[in-house]
């Protein structure tokens, strides 16, 4: 203990304690601490994954003039498009509302049937019972549409 | 904050009108003969049987039930069907979008970071042996249906087909990826020889035998469409619809899909709302009688999810039935019969 010089004015005990390194141990070669430790079962996977994983972001997009003109172009022509298809989608719709709106009108100022009075018709129609739930919409109806008709395109033997 | 009430200021000045009745705003109860009387109308019957008969009876505009019974409500109020099935495929696309989906596929090729082989495909296996045989017929680009084009080389500029080029169509990214979709390698890791490479199953035509053969009676026509059912009725060809009987709107369309076209189909009426109206207005006569009734037709709009029409012994006499598509039916349909029904067909 003639190597390990204590603080004087520490009075921890752990500090106390220490050990300075000493000449002789610095120069040895301290051990692998890793050497010990398993590989993984994901090493091979991890080493992957860290090797290409922080690749470089490819560069922007560069294009000269006449290029870029052509870029331009092709972009305002898609807004265009969707535009066109937006519009023709929201007038579908206010059309098909207006044609419900008409019909309701009219059944409204209808009389009966039988002994009923004005509106009897309208008044039941706007009711809401059994709409909700999960008998609501069948599920049959959930059916995707899709790029390419099943096999059976259409179950037409289909039997109550 | 409290709601506004300009909205029953509003109604105020319509319900105070006298046309309109204040409790169930109705505007018919002038002409019809009501069977729940206000209190008042029973003290004015009775004044009515006593002493001043003639001064009351001008004094009150309550019709009495004499006047009521003489106007019947002159039309025929009927409920009718639209069954519907529901298009089956996507839209097909406009070659435009078509040509802007592949050049923004080619443009990604040049933002993206490369396709790491060995992230995805262990070395040494039937999969990864697969992969690079597909790879190098491509002549190396990774994309499938992008044909042979390099977004990180000298050459990536070169990105955009030319007018006419066939690689954007739909047919062709189909093709491609078909093409790579068969299985080029066996499990064993032994490439398989050209010739003996088992092409995946092709997926079923967007265009159906029933379209070839314009059979309008089939319900995998024009997958793509909106298709309705219409039938061959004493006036030509409508939309199924009956006079209501003492029923609702959506109980009388109930019935009379049943009846017309039978129980062997999967539907569903969307709504009980009616979704188009027809009116035939009533002919009177030179003293106020109804010569001729007129008629107030109401559709529903219905679903139909498998099944088929049967007019087999349905009592309405209908002959025939035929599934059309919205231009189809405007050639098969009366021009004002059409223009009732117009507002409630999709565009497509």
């Amino acid at each position: 203990m003639s190597t390990s010089t204590s603080r004087p004015f520490s009075t921890t005990p752990s500090l106390l304690a220490r050990k300075l390194p000493t000449p002789s141990s610095s120069s040895a070669k301290p051990a692998r601490r890793n050497r010990a430790a398993p590989k993984s079962e994901n090493f091979n996977r991890i080493r992957t994954l860290r090797r290409n994983m922080f690749s470089p972001a490819p560069p922007p997009l560069r294009m000269a003039r006449q290029r870029y003109l052509r870029h331009w172009t092709i972009h305002r022509a898609w807004m265009l498009f969707r535009r066109k298809q937006h519009e023709a989608i929201e007038k579908e719709r206010s059309r098909m509302h207006a044609g419900m709106f008409n019909a309701c009108e009219e059944l409204r100022k209808t009389v009966g049937p039988g002994s009923r009075g004005e509106g009897y018709l309208y008044r039941v129609a706007m009711e809401k019972k059994g709409i909700y739930g999960l008998e609501g919409v069948p599920i049959e109806y959930a059916r995707f549409q899709t790029d390419t008709p099943a096999k059976e395109a259409w179950n037409h033997d289909w039997k109550r | 904050m409290a709601a506004s009430s300009r909205g029953s200021r509003a109604v105020r000045g319509i319900l105070s009108s006298s046309t309109l009745c204040s409790r169930c705003a109705t505007t018919y109860s002038a002409r019809l003969a009501i069977s729940s009387r206000f209190y008042s109308a029973a003290t004015t019957t009775t004044t009515t049987t006593t002493t001043e008969a003639s001064a009351v009876a001008a004094s009150t505009p309550l019709p009495t039930a004499e006047t009521s019974t003489k106007t019947p409500y002159p039309y025929d109020i009927r409920s009718g069907l639209i069954l519907t099935r529901p298009p089956l495929l996507t839209r097909t696309l406009h070659p435009f979008e078509n040509a802007f989906f592949f050049y923004q596929k080619r443009l990604e090729e040049r933002l993206n970071t490369p396709f790491i082989t060995s992230i995805y495909f262990k070395p040494d296996t039937a999969a990864q042996l697969d992969w690079s045989i597909k790879v190098q017929e491509r002549g190396g680009t990774v994309a499938k249906e992008l044909g042979t084009y390099h977004g990180k080389s000298s050459r990536a500029w070169d990105d955009e087909l030319r007018v006419g080029d066939p690689l954007s169509a739909r047919e062709t990214v189909l093709e491609s990826l078909l093409k790579d979709a068969a299985p080029r390698v066996s499990d064993d890791a032994e490439v398989i020889a050209p010739e003996d490479v088992v092409p995946v199953e092709r997926p079923a035509e967007r265009v159906s035998e029933a379209d070839r053969k314009g059979d309008v009676r089939r319900l995998d026509r024009q997958m793509e469409r909106t298709l309705y059912l219409v039938v061959k009725g004493a006036d030509g060809w409508g939309f199924p619809a009956d006079v209501l009987q003492d029923e609702n709107l959506h109980e009388a369309a109930k019935r009379v899909l049943d009846q017309a076209a039978g129980v062997n189909m999967n539907t569903w009426l969307v709504g009980r709302v009616p979704v188009a109206h027809l009116v035939q207005e009533p002919v009177f006569g030179a003293d106020g009688t109804v010569q001729k009734r007129g008629r107030k037709t109401f559709f529903l709009k219905g679903r139909i999810m498998a099944g088929q029409a049967d007019l087999k012994g349905n009592p309405f006499g209908y002959t025939d039935f035929k599934w059309l598509t919205r231009e189809e039916l405007e050639k098969e349909l009366a021009p004002e019969y059409f223009k009732g029904v117009r507002n409630m067909m999709a565009d497509r």
